[in-house]
């Protein structure tokens, strides 16, 4: 019988029973619920159970788009009921997605509705379109005897009651007016019984008639508990479902290569522009480590997912790390992370920063092209020779001015700092010949931005007879399929190793199992943390790092995409 | 005349049921240990009796004073308790600073005294802060020599480490689980750099979901007062309460499949085990096999 | 300067201590010992309260026991809104009198059914003690609903609350460490939340603050 009731669709809130920033305490069938409305309006029926430790949700906290366990602080997103946030690991965040049990919810007739197991759409009332919902009266009784009294209350004032689906009844009175009564079971002595009115009512109205009622149910429950006392029935007990296998263990420690050996906290949120929020962190002791303008730090994300951001600071900055996010529209998690879960206060843990981009500081004058998001490093970078005086012309395409970020840093070199919106690619590429025909000795070129874009401005610098070494770039991502078929061997000059580097593993991870524990930080091939010098050998340059003129050379290699097109590789480690 | 609990492994352990410093010469009183009632007392001499509540005949049953309570078997207990010997150290204050009902099972009761992450949640200002809540890698051992679960190098950002300081910092932790139902944390005395005090909790089973947790602390101070003392023990305590109060299942789940642990957890982790091999049944649920 | 005679784990010292920081007053705070000492029952207390309860306050002359008229006393004399315990409007002072005195009855079953649950009061019918608080719990419940309807988020009607939402607040939030579940009682766990963001809420153990709205 237990089985029956549980597919079906029972009330079990009133909708205003779910006010902002509230938890609401259900119980349907023996089975708790936590009960919350998102500040999107959303309202999730969750099992009211932290998975950590069996804690109840209906006394943690509604944060709006999160609900936040009172144990530990364990954060759980709106929706998905995924666990965003876990404070005791800044670093080590497990990249496992531990996800709370949600039931089915509808929302309709100024009610709440779950059912333990259904599916599809509950029953929707004809004649409901407008409706009154009367107050919930709690009763310690069976839904049957509940039903039952109530009923027969109703029939010996002579009004007309009607079985309806599912265990609920109809009250019809004068003027066809009906109340539809639905009884919630939440154990077997426990119920809720809620009527909704088919008329809507305001005002004094609306309260002397939910009054009215109430009266009524409040005199008929006191009859009914009077009956209840004297029966007995076994509670109904919910199961606990088993967590997943994997789950169910501990998680290992991340790996020490890619160290995070920093922890910082979030000091600032703030949307800087259309989809880009600039995030500031502050260290949670002492002082962070230095960085040059052009720098980048890995930060570990509770999603675990660990990704690289170039810092935007100025020198001199040295009380936190500002950068910029880009949402990108098919995030693997972690600018939506970034953007959706992350809050002020939240403590991440993150690399010292990396300097694989850095600036000449002696050049005659410096140009920038930042693409989009692009613009993080090469700000940095503008700011350090504003500080030294020295003269530059910063380049900066957005596809509309809502996409202008950090336009507050922009202002200090406004009169360096020129905006082209809503250029297509070959106005784009008209624009570039323009700004890097003005090429003199000893000028040097920066681009940053989206591949094309990058693509496209090192060809134009290239045509315009730009020498490799002036033009520095700097990927965010490696867009190029890795080919990681081929074998060869490696040979450790310093160590006296040879090594074998199959088809399906990187020359990264061959050297980290056999104990050389280089750095790394993208582990793609655009950041260039992984490079190790090349000392004999043809390379099969795969990474979006080095240059032509670098890659023609062959001297340097990033392990972690590159390999080998000769049988060996002699490399200086 | 009952005894309502047939699981041998905890009816053959001694379990606390009184501090002694409470406890007036002659004066009878009642209690309830592994659902079964009991009665107490110091008698004239000043020995310590026990005896089931509905019980006639008076028969005695198994009682020690150990660490200054009293200790009661239903069983057959061993012939001593866990070894403590920071307590009979000349210089130490041994205060029993009360013990308090709790609706929950004993082992829930031990995992959260072993329990780190929630302190800047549950004892924020006082045992932690955000936004340090990490919980730094520490070593657990279970020895079978001595029988306990051992957790050492535990570290924990506490706001205002001492009543002196200013601002907070790291605080080491030592955790020692050598009883079922009994822990002690050891922290690096203020008044002694070297030695370390201890802060005990050792939980009276009344029923499966249901204890007295005594509590005590072992340390080396002249300062404060044994009110403060016992004040500081009853604020940790009143803020555990409702969170102890609101798990479930209350029976500590050795299934490692109910819950999800986090490294954090390893302690807990290695007492469910531990636990789980000794065969207990009381107060658990037990690991489907 | 305001001496409370005060102990920590006591919701009826807590209904003070909300009221001194909801006034912004300073205070300072004489510890008794309840449990385990039963400090209340000593005879140096006794002077001061032969009740042997707690609280107590001193401000310079006066001296008052019993927590809800510590609140009314406080609130009259240094609330200068007249927002707590509006002096001026004889029907809501009525109002929350009635509130007052329903607020002094919640403890007689929450509160004593929490001591027989934590430490182990004994000597009366627990049963009886948790279903008097239910029946309580649901005239408070009902009332906040239909006040709710009104357009009021407190007991007694008006936009700010008074001292009667101090009177009951703590043994309500209190009531699950007696066994009393708060589950079936909404506007009751609504109320609550609205109270824990009044400016100047502070908690006690056992009472977790709210999120920011």
């Amino acid at each position: 019988m237990l089985d029956d009731l549980k597919k079906i669709w029972y009330p079990i809130a009133s909708s205003s029973d779910l006010p902002k920033r509230h938890v609401y305490h259900a119980q349907l069938l023996g089975r708790e619920f936590a009960v919350w409305r998102a500040d999107d309006g959303n309202v999730n029926v969750w099992e009211n159970r932290c998975l950590h430790r069996g804690v109840r949700l209906s006394i943690g906290i509604n944060e709006g788009t999160e609900l936040r366990c009172q144990y530990h602080g364990w954060r759980y997103a709106n929706r998905t009921a995924g666990c965003t946030y876990i404070p005791a690991h800044p670093a080590d965040a497990p990249s496992r997605t531990i996800c709370n049990n949600t039931y089915p919810m509808k929302e309709f007739m100024g009610m709440v509705w779950s059912g333990e197991e259904t599916f599809g759409d509950p029953t929707y009332f004809e004649n409901f379109d407008e409706f009154t919902v009367l107050r919930p009266i709690p009763i310690n009784a069976n839904f049957d005897l509940v039903k039952e009294l109530v009923k027969s209350k109703y029939d010996k004032l002579n009004y007309l009651c009607k079985d309806e689906v599912n265990g609920a009844f109809s009250v019809t009175f004068e003027r066809s007016e009906t109340i539809l009564f639905f009884v919630q079971p939440q154990d077997s002595n426990l119920s809720v019984l809620r009527g909704v009115a088919n008329k809507a009512l305001e005002g004094a109205k609306k309260i002397s008639f939910l009054k009215m009622h109430n009266q009524i149910l409040q005199n008929s429950r006191q009859e009914i508990e009077k009956i209840s006392k004297t029966m007995k029935n076994n509670p109904m007990i919910a199961q606990i479902s088993n967590v997943s296998v994997e789950l169910s263990e501990l998680p290992e420690k991340s790996e020490k290569n890619r160290q995070a050996n920093l922890r910082v906290m979030v000091s600032e949120k703030i949307k800087t522009a259309e989809g880009i929020v600039s995030i500031k962190f502050e260290a949670l002791d002492g002082q962070l480590p230095t960085f040059q303008p052009g720098a980048h730090i890995d930060l570990h994300l509770q999603s675990g997912l660990i990704r690289q951001y170039s810092l935007v600071n100025g020198p001199g900055e040295t009380n936190f790390y500002n950068i910029g996010v880009k949402l990108e529209e098919e995030s693997a998690g972690g600018s939506s992370y970034i953007h959706n879960n992350l809050r002020v206060g939240d403590v991440l843990a993150c690399s010292t920063p990396r300097n694989n981009f850095p600036l000449r500081r002696d050049s005659v004058k410096t140009i920038f092209v930042a693409g989009g998001i692009g613009l993080t490093p090469l700000l940095a970078m503008a700011q350090a020779l504003n500080v030294m005086n020295l003269n530059y012309e910063f380049h900066y395409f957005v596809k509309n001015a809502k996409h202008i970020a950090f336009s507050s840093i922009l202002e200090k070199s406004k009169d360096k700092v020129f905006i082209h919106e809503g250029f297509s690619p070959s106005l784009t590429v008209e624009k570039l010949s323009r700004i890097l025909s003005k090429r003199q000795k000893s000028m040097n070129l920066y681009v940053c931005g989206p591949g094309p874009m990058l693509e496209a401005t090192r060809r134009v610098a290239s045509e315009l007879s730009w020498p490799d070494k002036s033009i520095h770039f700097e990927y965010f991502k490696n867009n190029n399929e890795i080919d990681d078929s081929s074998c060869f061997e490696i040979e450790l000059a310093r160590s006296a190793l040879t090594l074998n580097v199959p088809s399906g593993k990187s020359v990264l991870e061959v050297l980290r199992e056999n104990g050389i524990d280089l750095p790394s930080s993208c582990e793609q091939g655009a950041c260039g943390t992984c490079k190790v010098n090349v000392i004999e050998g043809e390379v099969d340059h795969q990474d979006v790092y080095l240059n032509d003129s670098e890659k023609l050379e062959g001297n340097i290699m990033m392990t972690c995409v590159s390999r080998a097109l000769s049988n060996r590789l002699i490399l200086d480690i | 005349m009952k005894i309502g609990c047939n699981d041998k492994v905890i009816l053959d352990q001694w379990h606390p049921i009184s501090s002694v410093d409470v406890l007036q010469i002659g004066d009878i009183h009642n209690t309830v240990l592994l659902d079964t009632d009991i009665s107490y007392q110091l008698d004239v001499n000043g020995d310590a009796l026990a005896w089931l509540l509905f019980d006639n005949s008076k028969t005695l049953l198994p009682i020690r004073i150990f660490y200054g309570f009293l200790w009661v078997s239903l069983g057959t207990p061993p012939e001593f308790l866990f070894p403590f010997p920071e307590f009979d150290e000349p210089d130490r204050r041994n205060v029993a600073t009360g013990v308090f009902g709790v609706n929950v099972s004993a082992g829930r009761t031990i995992e959260n005294f072993l329990d780190m992450g929630h302190f800047p949640y549950v004892h924020s200002g006082i045992l932690g802060e955000e936004p340090h809540t990490e919980v730094k890698e520490y070593d657990v051992e279970v020895s079978e020599e001595r029988d306990e679960v051992l957790a050492t190098s535990c570290k924990f950002y506490q706001p205002q480490a001492a009543v002196s300081s200013m601002e907070g910092m790291d605080v080491d932790y030592i955790y020692r689980v050598p009883h079922i139902n009994c822990a002690l944390l050891y922290k690096s005395s203020p008044v002694d750099e070297a030695r370390l005090d201890v802060i005990i909790i050792f939980v009276q089973p009344m029923g499966e979901e249901w204890v007295r947790a005594h509590t005590g602390m072992c340390i080396i101070d002249d300062d404060s007062t044994a009110k403060e003392i016992r004040q500081f023990q009853q604020t940790i305590f009143g803020q555990d309460k409702p969170i102890l109060e609101n798990q479930y299942p209350k029976k500590l789940p050795l299934d490692s499949r109910i819950e999800t642990p986090i490294r954090a957890d390893k302690s807990a982790i290695s007492y469910r085990r531990w636990l789980s091999k000794k065969g207990l049944q009381y107060g658990v649920i037990p690991s489907a096999i | 300067m305001l001496e409370l005679y005060d102990y920590e784990l006591s919701g009826n010292c807590y209904k003070i201590r909300l009221m001194l920081s909801f006034l912004n007053l300073n205070y300072t705070s004489k510890k008794v010992e309840f449990y385990p000492s039963k400090e209340h029952k000593s005879e140096s207390f006794l002077e001061l309260n032969p009740l042997g309860q707690l609280p107590v306050i001193f401000d310079q002359s006066v001296v008052l026991r019993d927590a809800q008229a510590i609140l009314v006393y406080l609130a009259a004399k240094y609330d200068k809104s007249k927002n707590w315990y509006p002096i001026d409007d004889p029907d809501k002072l009525g109002f929350i009198s009635q509130w007052l005195a329903f607020g002094d009855s919640i403890t007689g079953s929450s509160s004593a059914a929490r001591l027989h649950d934590t430490l182990f009061y004994g000597n009366f019918d627990i049963v009886k003690c948790r279903e008097t608080a239910h029946s309580q719990f649901r005239i408070l419940d009902e009332h906040l609903f239909f006040q709710e309807e009104l357009g009021n988020k407190w007991i007694c009607n008006g936009s700010h609350a008074s001292i009667a939402d101090i009177a009951c607040f703590p043994y309500v939030a209190l009531s699950e460490e007696g066994g009393i579940s708060r589950m079936s009682y909404p506007a009751i766990r609504r109320w609550m939340d609205r109270f824990k963001r009044i400016n100047g809420f502070v908690v006690m153990p056992g009472v977790f603050p709210a999120g920011p709205l």
